[in-house]
């Protein structure tokens, strides 16, 4: 081959190198860097003060007073939120009305007899009461302006009586006044429609029965059942998606005849034109800020706080815990059992058949699928091994890190065995020829001497175990659990949780971020651990070196 | 007599590094006999052994008297056996797979190739430093102390003064008196080596063996090696295989010279060097083959 041919190679085979790294590089960053950019959403982003609020009573952290104090602030400027609705809610709201009529009705019939009043006396006043009252839910019924007025008008004729004056029955006049200057102001041919599109607007602004609002239940009213819901927006990018949906809605319109229905967007307001919610829609677009007073937050504590409401809330501590129970377990069954094995591999197996088989089965166990290992593990250990010690045939943190051990044997057993060749000859002889035995040689010599091969093995180990979910799907895994208290508990771990909240659809839509974090804290979680053991490696390897 | 001196005479200019070598002067024969009263040493004898890796020979039909405190060196060609017999000795050997003896290998009277010995015995009685310096990668006092610890020396039963007479004798204990806490490893080629005598004389042998200790130091390390063994001669029993004919003439009283793994001539070294009784040894030993 000519040299110039050669020179030309050797610059093609150089270039070739190079730009694979790259390319890794490359890979790596565009694999990485939106996982690691969303996940970052989880630990570092603009937190509200539902948010500071949600975090002390649910979980006890920050300061009473400031949050307090926040707390007043925000609903300073809320109020006029609260006012605006009721407000609206007076003219429109007929089923509450009606409901709050007959709430009169019943107290005043109490109150008469509290009072005492002669029989017939009580008869009268009754009806009367029962009369009014039926007026005024026809007059919230009423879709027609005149009917109100006339319903009204009947009502009004009794205020001045003096049975009612001082009694329960003045609200019902109260109620009426009211209602005839709300209904002045509202068209009331269009109050179903109202009635619903306000429904819609409460749900965003206040809490809806599956996901929560923008600025929570009001203050006062029942909290909801669920924790998720009794608290407005946590974040300042969901408060932004839930005030885009409180601005606009969103509508399937055909534009042009035949073709698909397009979705479109339009301005609530527009919907409530001229009447007394229009306002509100302004007032929240512009006071949003100090309704919610969103702030950079560093939740750190998202590595330690467990989590609240199935994930929606809180952080991923117990699944650190389970990830980091199950590894360290796991590597303690499966370092000493690779480690001997390797040893009997190198020292004592001479050449034949059976040998020759061992090792092909322990090759062959490096490619079985890992949800084989976990059928495996939950038949022989949930099933079979534990019960045999008269353990409870459950799934626990025992039988799943065995489960991970069996899995990650084949890899420790090779890398061991080639640490323990590479140990020099002249270490053994010199060890012999001091009238050493061959275990202790091997103990006091060969293995210290083997030890940085062996700890790539743990690392690589490591690395498996920490993001396998397959084996502990059915040997340790739960979605929801407490932290356990002992290896016979089940565990949540980093793995099955991404996994359970990529399937269940429960909130993977609310939280994205939250997969994202806990994705994030994975792999997080694996490279410290690889540094350690590296760093480890490393020392072990200097000090053999003599440095 | 004449024609074989005059052999010599001509023979002599080559050899005449052998010749300034034996000017050296070795303990004198009164004190020697005086010596080997006290001595513990053990002698080695073989009779007629050989020594087979498979089908190949390795040496066949050795049958030579090693005589206690003293240094006996085996010189030699390359693969004439003479590191396998020194091996054998103490049955490193062993971690040969596929060897077979013949014959008799006595250390002290007891046959080293017996079915109930005590290796473990065997291989403390009988020290061994290598071609290639082999420290442990631990530090220089766990290195020496290694040997001790296997026999069920502690610390504070006197594990640090075995140490330290073990570095003394081996000429090594002022170098590194200050840290013996260092690694082995980062001593130099000579230290090293010196360290691995320190180690196999920690044990308290009879019998030092070694393999072309100093084929792999430089001149001024093998110097000091030399006198190390020098200083050991009349309170071991030393064999010494060597390539170097200056260093065997300089260092041993008796050599034996093997060829094709059959020993041909053991002798004391000033008749082996100037007065072979053998034609192969003369042709040798004046550098006409080797």
């Amino acid at each position: 081959m000519k040299i110039a041919v050669r020179n030309v190679f050797d610059k093609v085979f150089t270039g070739l190198t190079r730009a694979s790294i790259v390319l890794l590089v490359l890979v790596l960053a565009v694999v990485l860097g939106p996982i690691l950019y969303r996940g970052s959403s989880a630990v570092v982003f603009r937190g509200t003060v539902e948010f500071r609020r949600m975090q002390f009573a649910v979980f006890g952290h920050g300061d009473e007073q400031q949050i307090q104090s926040e707390v007043q602030q925000a609903r300073a400027v809320r109020e006029r939120v609260y006012e605006i609705v009721d407000e609206f809610k007076k003219g429109i709201d007929a089923s509450a009305l009606t409901e709050r009529a007959r709430k009169i009705h019943r107290d005043f019939g109490q109150e008469l007899r509290y009072r005492q009043t002669p029989h017939e006396q009580y008869a009268e006043l009754r009806s009367l009461s029962r009369d009014i009252r039926d007026r005024l839910e026809a007059a919230f019924e009423a879709s027609d302006k005149a009917q109100v007025d006339e319903s009204i008008k009947y009502v009004m004729q009794y205020r001045q009586d003096e049975r009612l004056r001082d009694t329960i029955a003045a609200e019902y006049f109260q109620m009426a006044g009211d209602f005839q200057r709300a209904a002045a102001r509202v068209d009331l041919a269009k109050r179903a429609e109202y009635a619903e599109q306000l429904k819609d607007v409460e749900d965003i602004l206040f809490c809806a029965d599956d996901r929560p609002g923008l600025l929570g239940p009001r203050p006062g009213e029942l909290q909801p059942a669920l924790v998720m819901n009794q608290y407005g927006a946590t974040r300042w990018d969901q408060a932004k998606a839930l005030l885009d949906r409180f601005l606009w809605e969103e509508k399937w319109v055909e534009q042009e005849k035949g073709k698909p229905l397009v979705k479109v967007k339009v301005e609530r307001a527009k919907i409530f034109e001229g009447t007394e919610l229009e306002p509100l829609f302004a007032y929240v677009r512009d006071n949003v800020r100090e309704m919610l007073r969103p702030r950079w937050t560093f939740y750190w504590r998202y590595f330690f706080d467990d989590s609240a409401s199935g994930h929606y809330f809180g952080g991923v501590g117990p699944e650190i815990i389970g990830t980091l129970l199950l590894t360290l377990l796991s590597m303690l069954f499966v370092i000493p059992l690779g480690v001997v094995s390797a040893a009997y591999l190198v020292e004592c197996a001479s050449e034949n058949m059976v040998v020759r088989i061992i090792r092909m089965c322990i090759n062959t166990l490096a490619g079985v699928p890992s949800i084989v290992f976990g059928l495996f593990g939950m038949a022989f250990f949930v099933l079979f091994l534990i019960p045999l010690f008269d353990g409870p045939s459950k799934p626990c943190i025992l039988a799943g890190s065995m489960t991970l051990a069996v899995l990650t044997l084949p890899v420790m057993i090779r890398s061991s065995e080639e640490a323990i060749r590479t140990v020099p000859q002249e270490y053994k002889e010199g060890s012999l020829a001091l009238g050493a035995s061959r275990f202790r040689t091997f103990v006091a010599v060969t293995l210290p001497a083997a030890l940085p091969g062996i700890l790539t093995g743990v690392i690589l180990s490591l690395s498996r175990v920490a993001g396998e979910t397959a084996p502990i799907l059915f040997t340790a895994g739960v979605a929801l659990g407490p932290v356990p208290d002992s290896v016979l508990d089940t565990t949540r771990t980093l793995s099955y949780g991404s996994w359970d909240i990529a399937v269940g659809n429960r909130i993977s839509a609310l939280v994205p971020h939250k997969q994202y974090g806990m994705v994030v804290t994975l792999v997080l979680l694996v490279l410290c651990l690889n540094g350690l053991a590296i760093v480890l490696r490393s020392r072990v390897f200097r000090k053999l070196k003599g440095q | 007599m004449l024609i074989s001196a005059s052999k010599t005479i001509e023979a002599d200019t080559r050899i005449i590094g052998v010749e300034h070598a034996m000017a050296k002067p070795s303990a004198s024969v009164k004190e020697r006999q005086q010596d080997s009263a006290k001595c513990i040493c053990a002698a080695i004898e073989a009779e007629d052994f050989s020594f087979f890796y498979g089908s190949t020979v390795g040496v066949k039909n050795i049958s030579l008297q090693i005589y206690p405190c003293m240094v006996t060196a085996i010189i030699g060609p390359s693969g004439c056996g003479k590191s396998t017999f020194l091996r054998s000795i103490n049955r490193i050997n062993d971690l040969i797979p596929n060897t077979r003896i013949q014959g008799k290998l006595l250390v002290n009277g007891q046959d080293v190739y017996e079915k109930n010995i005590n290796l473990v015995n065997l291989r403390q009685q009988v020290g061994m430093v290598f071609q290639k310096p082999n420290p442990f990668p631990k530090s220089i006092f766990d290195n020496v102390a290694y040997g001790p610890r296997l026999q069920g020396a502690k610390k504070r039963f006197g594990l640090q003064q075995i140490v330290e007479e073990s570095l003394k004798a081996a000429a090594l204990w002022d170098e590194v008196k200050d840290d013996l806490k260092k690694s082995a490893l980062a001593l130099s080629g000579g230290q090293q080596q010196r360290l691995c005598i320190a180690r196999a004389l920690a044990t308290k042998p009879s019998v030092l063996l070694m393999d072309e200790p100093c084929s792999a130091l430089d001149p001024i390390a093998t110097g000091k090696i030399e006198d190390l063994i020098d200083q050991l001669r009349s309170d071991y029993t030393i064999v010494i295989v060597t390539h170097n004919m200056q260093q065997a003439a300089r260092v041993s009283e008796r050599t034996a010279f093997f060829c094709l793994g059959e020993m041909v001539e053991y002798d004391h070294t000033a008749r082996i060097f100037k007065n072979p009784a053998k034609k192969q040894t003369e042709d040798y030993v004046t550098g006409r083959f080797g």
